[in-house]
Order: C-alpha cells, then structure tokens, then sequence
C-alpha cells in the first residue's frame, strides 16, 4: 500500500511541475517577493515589517490561490478525461487514490512554499535583517492552511463540476478567515434563530483565521508552541474530516 | 460459486438515474449471467448501448451494480486482490498526457504493486512487445490515437495478468496497427490468459474468440461458441439474376433472406433448398442468373439476426 500511495504522490507532484500554471505562479510570486524591495525603497520607520507583511503576503495569496486550482479541479479532471479508468481499475482503493493525489498536491505546494521562503529569508538576510520564530511559524502554518483549502477543494471536486468546486472554495476562503467574526456578530443578535445559525456557520466553516500567523510574524509577536500545535491539529483535524467526506462520495460513484 | 472462474456474473443489472432530479432511468444491464473459463477468449457483442461497456466497467468496480453479482477469481470486483489479476484496457483509453510513455507504463506496474529491477525489465519488455520503443520517451500528449492506443495495451498487460479486460481494443487503429493488437492478443491466449474482449467489429471477435455473448438493449440473447452458433444455422446462397424484376422474383413465393434490386439485375440471398427451386423458376420464366455462390453463414449474420429478432433499437438500453 505504501509503494502504491508513493507511486500516486509522486506522480501527482510530477503533474504539478508539468503543469505551466504551478510553472507560472511559482515565477510570478518570486518576482513578487523580489519586487518588495522596491515598497521597502519608500519606507523610512517600519522597514522589517513592510518587508514580511508583503513577503508572507505574497506567498499566502500565489499559494492559496494555486491550491485552490490544483485541488477543486482534480478528481472532476480524472472523471471527465476518463483518466481515472486506468488507475482506478488498478489494485488501489479510492480512499488510497483519494489521499495520495491529495498528498501530491501538497508536496508540491511545499516544494514551492520552501522555495518562496528560501527566496524570502536569504532576501531579509540581504538586508541585514535575522529571520525570526514568527515568520517560520507563519511559513509553516501556511501550509497547513493550504492543507485545509486543498481538502475542501478535493472534497468540492468529489461531486461537483470544476467551476463550482473553485468557486466554493474560494468562497470557503474567505469565509473561514472571517467565521469568528461570524459567530461574534451572531451571538450579539436578540435573534435565537441567528445565533443558532452563526454558531452553525462558524462550526462548519474551517477557521482559517486561527491558522494565519502572518500578523503575528510582521509584529514579531511569539506565540506559545503549544497554540502553535492546537493551531495545526485544528487544521488537520479539519482537512481529515474533508478527506473523509471526499472518500465517501467519490467511493460510491460512477464513472460512466 | 466457484472460485476458480476468473469472471462469473449472475442476474446483474444496472439502472442509471439520469436527469437534474434523478428521476430518469435507464436500464443499460439487465439480469446478465455470464461465465469465462480460464484460457478462454471471450467475446462480448452487441450495438451500442447494448450493455458491453457498462459490464466491463462493473467487472473492474468503476460503475457499481444495481442487481446481481460479479466475481472475478471468486472475489467481487471492489476487492483490490481481484483486481491485482487483471488488466484492463477501456474503450478510448485515456493516459496521463504530461508523462511519457514509459513512465505511465511504470506508474501502472507500481499501482498493480511491481518495483525495482523486474518493474524496469518489464516495462521495457512490453514496450518493446507494442512496438513503442522509440516513442517510450515522449509525452503522451504527442501521441496518436494509434499510439495512445498501443501504450494503453502495454500498461495492461505489464503486470503479467491472469484475466485480460480489453474494451474496444482496435479501435482508432489501421489494418497495420490492428493486425499487431490481434496478434498480440493471440500471444496472451498461447500464455493462457484469459481475456474478455467486447467490440462491435464483427471479424476481430471471429478471428480471436472461442465463445461469445451477443448483448441487446442490455439483455443476453445469444451464447456460445463461435462453432456452434455458426454452425446450426443453414447453408445460404446468393444469386444475381438478370431479365426479371425483384418483383417476378418475390411472386415465386420463396423466402428471401435479403434482395436489392439494381435495376439492371437483382441481387438476393435465399436457402439452400429454395435456391434450388429458384433457379429452375428463373431460368423457365427467362431470366438469367449470373451468378450462384453458397455463402457461410456469418458472426456478423448471426448479430444481425439476434438484433432482429431482439425487436430492439440499436442504440440505448430502455428508457423510463
């Protein structure tokens, strides 16, 4: 099963390099990235912080944006160019094909997350400035975002066309970033009716917001390890529930 | 159930729900009983939509059954150790286009669980057997039909499998790239695979098939041998004859199995025994015949006369 589930990840990750989009958003956000020092020729005070707000900015807007194409289109992709036939006919159960595409996504999207901070960290350090805790947190908590949207996408894709499964998700997004703001709006309403349903809306949409560390990165705020870690088994608590929900769906369909 | 069969499938039925309220039927398979010996090669016939494809997509657990069951070595399709004994070729095969040749074939050996040295040998040995040896390095999004065609086939066969599932195999092919398909299959049969093969071209199950099943509108209607289906049937004669109309010719009162008339001459298919009696009412009446020729009694008379007597259209399965 593990060679099998190997075989699937790095085959996904291969697709991923061949794919002239990832191509495109990895370039484009390297010049981004690049392109910072120029916001950072007209700042005079808050020199780090502009440069990590647009660093980190940058890699959280290429990435999500990418995940969100990557994932919400994949399994419609396989369904509708009948690629999945001659993979899904193989000894390999969907749950398998389900998690190992899923994981060739996100090795991807790490490759190029590290890729990007690389660029970001050797280009602090140009600057003569050190790399901090909050910005490795932040990096790395991205990728568990990515997780997160990539799992909605994924399970959007077990059932729906491409264009909803990428609209959904983006609206997911943004949502997720605002789902505390939700339940806080909704629990000051007089209205039983509406804080029941902020309450539902904050607990089925992912909390996007406990995951972005970006803030906390750009004020060089340090933030305990253990909420670090309740931050990420939030995140993959929540990307396990999607992936389970996909394998359900997709385990019973068929491809006709 | 026998668990040596590689394929048994009894009463299987399938029924899509088609439309925005899932309201829509379609029955595309209906109380299908089907058993493939091991060595055999076995045919699957039938118009579109007559149930072929929606079969074999049960048998490799991509369309899930309505009704019935299906076995592959006594194990159903949705177990992954029945699916390790078998290749699957679908009908217009579709590959990852962004990788080569090669490395799908690869990829199909790794998820059928072959690695290292023997996966790499093997490859390069069905490579070699499809004749894509120079093409093995180029994305597949370069290939032609033919070509996609042939890699498919490879990454079938590369996991040396017990059962052979082929859906359309020559299809998109020229003679050239047909015969070589036909010969390759012939080649897993010396080896003793097993091997389901549906199509709708008539002579490729004629040349390769030892038994066959003629599928309409989802229902069975014909099974057996190739020999024993063509053989009960009664010798055929063809004539064209000239200086009578189809007209003169029909008032003999003899049954005739096909006529088309020319103009200038008519030509018709009739018994052995009404020929007979034909070509002395012809010749008495003035008419010429020009030609007698015994005719064998086709695979792909026998296909039309089942879809006839099916009294079914030759597209779709029923519709409710």
């Amino acid at each position: 099963m593990i060679r099998e589930f190997g075989a699937l990840t790095l085959n996904g990750f291969r697709e991923a390099r061949r794919n002239r989009v990832s191509v495109v958003v990895a370039v484009f956000t390297l010049g981004l990235l690049l392109s910072s020092t120029l916001v950072t020729d007209v700042t005079v005070y808050t020199f780090q912080r502009v440069l990590a707000d647009v660093g980190l900015g940058a890699m959280a807007v290429t990435l999500v944006l990418l995940a969100i194409f990557l994932s919400s289109g994949l399994l419609t992709r396989e369904i509708e160019r009948r690629t999945i036939f001659l993979v899904v006919s193989k000894p390999v159960s969907r749950a398998l094909f389900i998690v190992g595409r899923l994981a060739g996504n996100m090795l991807t999207l790490a490759v190029l997350l590290l890729a990007m901070s690389v660029v970001f960290f050797t280009q602090e350090a140009l600057y003569g400035m050190a790399v901090t805790r909050p910005q490795v947190v932040a990096a790395g908590m991205l990728w568990v975002e990515l997780l997160v949207i990539s799992s909605v996408g994924f399970a959007m894709s077990s059932f729906a066309s491409q264009l909803v499964s990428a609209v959904v998700t983006t609206g997911v997004y943004f949502a997720g970033h605002l789902s505390a703001d939700i339940y806080n709006l909704a629990s000051r309403s007089e209205s039983g009716l509406i804080q029941w349903v902020g309450k539902g809306v904050y607990y089925v949409l992912p909390n996007l917001a406990r995951l972005n560390f970006r803030p906390q990165a750009s004020y060089e705020v340090v933030t305990p390890a253990m909420d670090i870690l309740q931050s990420a088994a939030y995140g993959i608590g929540y990307a396990g529930v999607m992936v389970a929900l996909a394998v359900f769906i997709f385990s019973r369909r068929d491809f006709k | 159930m026998s668990s040596s069969l590689p394929i048994e499938v009894r009463g299987l039925a399938k029924t899509y729900r088609l439309g925005f309220w899932m309201n829509r039927q379609v029955r595309a398979l209906q109380g299908l009983d089907l058993e493939v010996q091991p060595g055999q090669v076995y045919g699957l016939l039938g118009p579109n939509g007559a149930g072929k494809s929606t079969t074999i997509k049960i048998l490799m657990n991509l369309v899930q059954a309505s009704e019935g069951t299906a076995r592959l070595f006594g194990l159903p399709p949705t177990d992954e150790e029945a699916r390790r004994q078998v290749g699957f070729l679908p009908e217009n095969p579709a590959p990852y286009e962004y990788l080569t040749g090669a490395e799908f074939v690869t990829l199909a050996g790794k998820l059928a669980g072959m690695s290292g040295h023997e996966l790499d040998q093997r490859v390069k040995e069905v490579i070699g057997m499809v004749e894509m040896e120079r093409a093995a390095k180029l994305q597949i999004r370069r290939y032609s039909k033919g070509m996609i065609q042939r890699i498919s086939l490879a990454q079938a066969i590369v996991n040396r499998p017990k059962l052979l599932i082929l859906d359309e195999p020559t299809s998109g092919l020229d003679p050239v790239g047909r015969r070589q398909v036909r010969d390759l299959i012939l080649a897993e049969r010396q080896r003793g695979t097993t091997i389901l093969f549906c199509t709708h071209i008539i002579s490729d199950v004629e040349a390769l098939c030892e038994r066959v099943v003629v599928l309409v509108g989802g229902r069975r209607v014909r099974e057996g041998s190739v020999r024993e289906l063509l053989s009960g049937q009664a010798p055929v004669v063809e004539m064209t004859v000239e200086g009578l109309s189809l007209g003169q010719l029909q008032g003999f009162g003899h049954e005739l199995t096909y006529a088309q008339d020319f103009g200038d001459r008519v030509l018709l298919r009739t018994g052995d025994q009404a020929a007979q009696l034909l070509l002395q009412q012809t010749l008495q009446a003035g008419g010429r015949v020009t030609q007698v020729q015994p005719t064998r009694y086709s695979l792909e008379d026998l296909f039309l006369d089942a879809l006839k007597e099916a009294r079914h259209g030759t597209v779709g399965g029923e519709i409710s």
